[in-house]
């Protein structure tokens, strides 16, 4: 199911990607085009920071239209985390870009709507205009991206990095940022005199990757996304920065969305989960709904690809096949062709979102346990039957 | 450095010290690389001597000739004449000459020119060299300018007219050898449809005009150079221009660039700091490089326009068999050159903080 009612928008032309040289816009910071993205802020639940319906994300490619991101709806709570999870190419990245409008050129975001708020204002993001837009950004949303060892300027210090961001938002007090900068630098273990007058390559990944952590605390942002924020790093230094990050979530209360492939590192920092497969959301639900209570065959195949320690190792069962052709879907259920439960029917129809437990909220994230899957019901009941031999 | 064990170190602390002091300047990298330069202007000079005194006729021979065929003057007299006119001692050996030569030029002097005798080589490129250092120099600072902000744009708005059409123009005029623009500039805008005083525009600066910080004096100048300049910058803009697109294309695409797009930053500062600092990297070497290569280009481009630059010089010191000047004319080359390359090197440093060596 949707919880949304509007009808499809238009696609939404982008100024932040039409390369930097945008014509300005004329209007005004802090919420830009201010008539048209500002949204009646009582229309959302109070703890709802990002509220997003029916992304839609199309690339266009010489072979035709990659349908990268279809009609993922999700709601984000303050101070909580969630863990857009899947494989290579199943969009979940795009996703992130498209929350920050950051996608490359050939993408369009073709429907939907990005509801941020803070307080009593709330705006679409995808209706901003260029300056709303530049305030949005690292402001009131920080994106880490994924590749943390080629984020940083190589020719200024991080120092002046950190100064350029506080002054591209208006802190003007030099003195005052840079004070900042060295505090959160000492909040993310480091040794911030020493790495605030280096120059990135003088720093090793793990130092990167902190450094880009603090960036994003620099001006208090309710949202933080972080893509695949332990992926480039040895496993060590993953535990450092998931440490890290558990207890900055602690401290700053921001919300995070957390996309990765790691299932160990869901489960250890966020509160919700939600699976991406061919570009939705195939399932969503907390923590323990998840890895307890899966509901999807695709989220219980990725359980089953983690190896244990004690446990057999032939008894190692993946997602058999390859993810689909973004470009040419199969008809119905795009997981069809690898699921071990589908039928029929799941080529006649492309199952919609819909809540497994009544009594729950049917929207993915917010406490939710969402599932698109005609045979739900048994997949819990062979993850049960699983479970129970396994603790036998 | 790994301490020696003191037992070792004692008997040889004075010897140690100065290998030490030794270490620490082959070490340093400035030291190193301007060790590197004075050696290969040193070897450059030491080729050129050889090879004056290897060629087929030797000068001093052939002036001696000349001074028995002009002035009917005995073999010894001419001998002692031309000996004391070079301030060269033929009865030495070869080595001891070479040796003298040497010391002249760690003293900056150049011998004396052949052909318009008891002038000194150093007095003929001091006077010249100055032109073609304005000519060339105000030529690489347009061509260079140009070509970045052009190379930039076309990046940002690749796939444009302007993209398109710069590249073709771009393409088209680097391809042109410079001497083949200069004729066509000549032919067409002075000699056919007559837009240019093309005689009047020869040479250095009008006669007559007083030499000083005076606009007349300035302008003069400029409307002189002024056809060697566009030469210069019509053949050398399209290489900016497409090197400077390349390198902004791949900086555009890089994460940092993105990175700060998703920090908020304004345009003018990710423009600036982020894409055009990183862009201009590659760039920057290939400048100093060209500084030297313009200074061979110079020899055709002033000899069309007749400009009285040092190219100008070497060429008739070439038709004359003036082996002073035209040594001397290499030598400043060479040097040229060599120090924009020692220049570059100890610049980049400052220009790229990654291959930044040592403190």
């Amino acid at each position: 199911m949707t919880a949304t009612s509007e009808p499809p928008r238009n696609a939404v032309p982008d100024p932040g990607e039409r390369g930097v040289f945008a014509p300005p816009s004329s209007f005004r910071m802090p919420w830009g085009q201010a008539t048209d993205a500002r949204i009646d802020a009582s229309t959302l639940p109070d703890d709802i920071v990002l509220s997003v319906r029916d992304l839609t994300v199309a690339y266009r490619v010489r072979r035709g239209t990659v349908k990268a991101v279809r009609r993922i709806s999700f709601d984000l709570r303050r101070g909580e985390t969630l863990a857009l999870i899947g494989e290579s190419g199943s969009g979940k990245t795009t996703v992130a870009l498209a929350l920050v409008r950051l996608l490359v050129r050939a993408a369009r975001i073709t429907d939907g709507s990005v509801v941020y708020r803070r307080g009593a204002r709330a705006v679409d993001v995808l209706r901003l205009g260029a300056a709303g837009l530049r305030h949005y950004r690292w402001n009131e949303c920080a994106m880490v991206f994924q590749s943390a060892l080629n984020a940083l300027n190589p020719v200024i210090r991080v120092r002046d990095q950190f100064l350029d961001v506080a002054k591209a938002h208006g802190m003007t007090d030099r003195r005052a940022a840079e004070a900042r900068a060295l505090e959160l630098l000492r909040l993310v273990q480091l040794d911030a005199d020493r790495v605030a007058g280096s120059y990135p390559h003088e720093l090793s990944g793990g130092m990167r990757q902190r450094v880009l952590i603090a960036m994003g605390l620099l001006l208090d942002p309710q949202v933080i996304i972080l893509d695949e924020p332990t992926t480039a790093l040895d496993i060590l230094t993953q535990r450092t920065v998931i440490d890290l990050l558990r207890r900055l979530k602690g401290e700053r209360q921001f919300a995070l969305v957390l996309v990765s492939h790691d299932l160990a590192l869901a489960a250890e920092l966020a509160d919700q989960v939600a699976t991406v497969y061919a570009g939705r959301i195939v399932e969503c639900g907390t923590v323990a709904d998840m890895f307890y209570n899966p509901h999807h065959p695709y989220t219980l195949g990725l359980l089953n690809a983690v190896p244990t320690l004690s446990g057999d190792f032939r008894a190692l069962d993946s997602v058999r096949g390859q993810p689909p052709d973004l470009i040419d879907l199969p008809p119905g259920c795009a997981f069809r062709p690898r699921c071990p439960f589908g039928t029929d029917e799941c080529e006649a129809t492309d199952p919609e979102v819909a809540t497994v437990d009544p009594a729950r909220s049917g929207v993915a994230g917010a406490g939710g346990h969402v599932v698109a899957c005609l045979h739900a019901d048994a997949v819990a009941k062979t993850f049960d039957r699983h479970a129970s031999a396994a603790r036998k | 450095m790994v301490a020696a064990s003191p037992t070792l170190a004692k008997p040889a602390d004075a010897r140690a010290s100065l290998f030490e002091g030794w270490r620490a300047l082959a070490d340093n990298y400035v030291a190193r690389r301007i060790g590197k330069a004075v050696l290969t202007i040193w070897a450059v000079a030491t080729m050129t001597f050889f090879l004056v005194r290897l060629m087929p006729g030797n000068p001093v021979e052939q002036f001696i000739g000349q001074l028995i065929a002009q002035y009917q003057l005995p073999y010894a007299e001419a001998r002692d004449q031309a000996a004391s006119l070079f301030a060269i001692d033929l009865d030495q050996p070869v080595y001891l000459q070479y040796f003298s030569f040497l010391g002249k030029l760690a003293q900056g002097d150049l011998g004396t020119s052949i052909k318009s005798q008891g002038v000194k080589v150093t007095s003929i490129i001091v006077a010249f060299l100055p032109w073609t250092l304005f000519c060339v120099g105000i030529s690489l600072f347009i061509s260079f300018g140009l070509g970045i902000i052009l190379g930039a744009l076309m990046a940002y708005w690749r796939g444009s007219v302007l993209d398109y059409s710069l590249t073709t123009f771009g393409s088209l005029l680097h391809s042109i050898p410079n001497y083949l623009i200069a004729m066509i500039l000549i032919i067409f805008l002075g000699v056919r449809w007559e837009l240019l005083p093309v005689v009047k525009m020869r040479g250095s600066m009008s006669p007559g005009i007083q030499p000083g910080f005076t606009l007349v004096f300035v302008l003069d100048v400029l409307f002189h150079a002024a056809l060697p300049i566009l030469t210069y910058v019509v053949t050398t803009v399209g290489t900016w221009m497409l090197t400077m697109k390349a390198s902004t294309t791949a900086t555009l695409e890089e994460d940092y660039v993105n990175f700060a797009r998703a920090k908020g930053l304004t345009d003018g500062r990710i423009r600036t700091a982020y894409v055009g600092r990183n862009a201009i990297l590659p760039l920057f070497t290939q400048l100093t490089l060209s500084i030297g290569f313009v200074f061979g280009g110079s020899v055709l481009i002033e000899s069309i326009f007749v400009y009285r630059g040092i190219g100008t010089i070497l060429v008739s010191a070439v038709s004359g068999r003036d082996y002073p000047v035209m040594q001397g004319c290499f030598l400043i080359t060479t040097a040229s050159v060599v120090f924009a390359n020692l220049l570059a090197d100890l610049l980049y440093g400052y220009v790229d903080p990654r291959v930044r060596v040592g403190q």
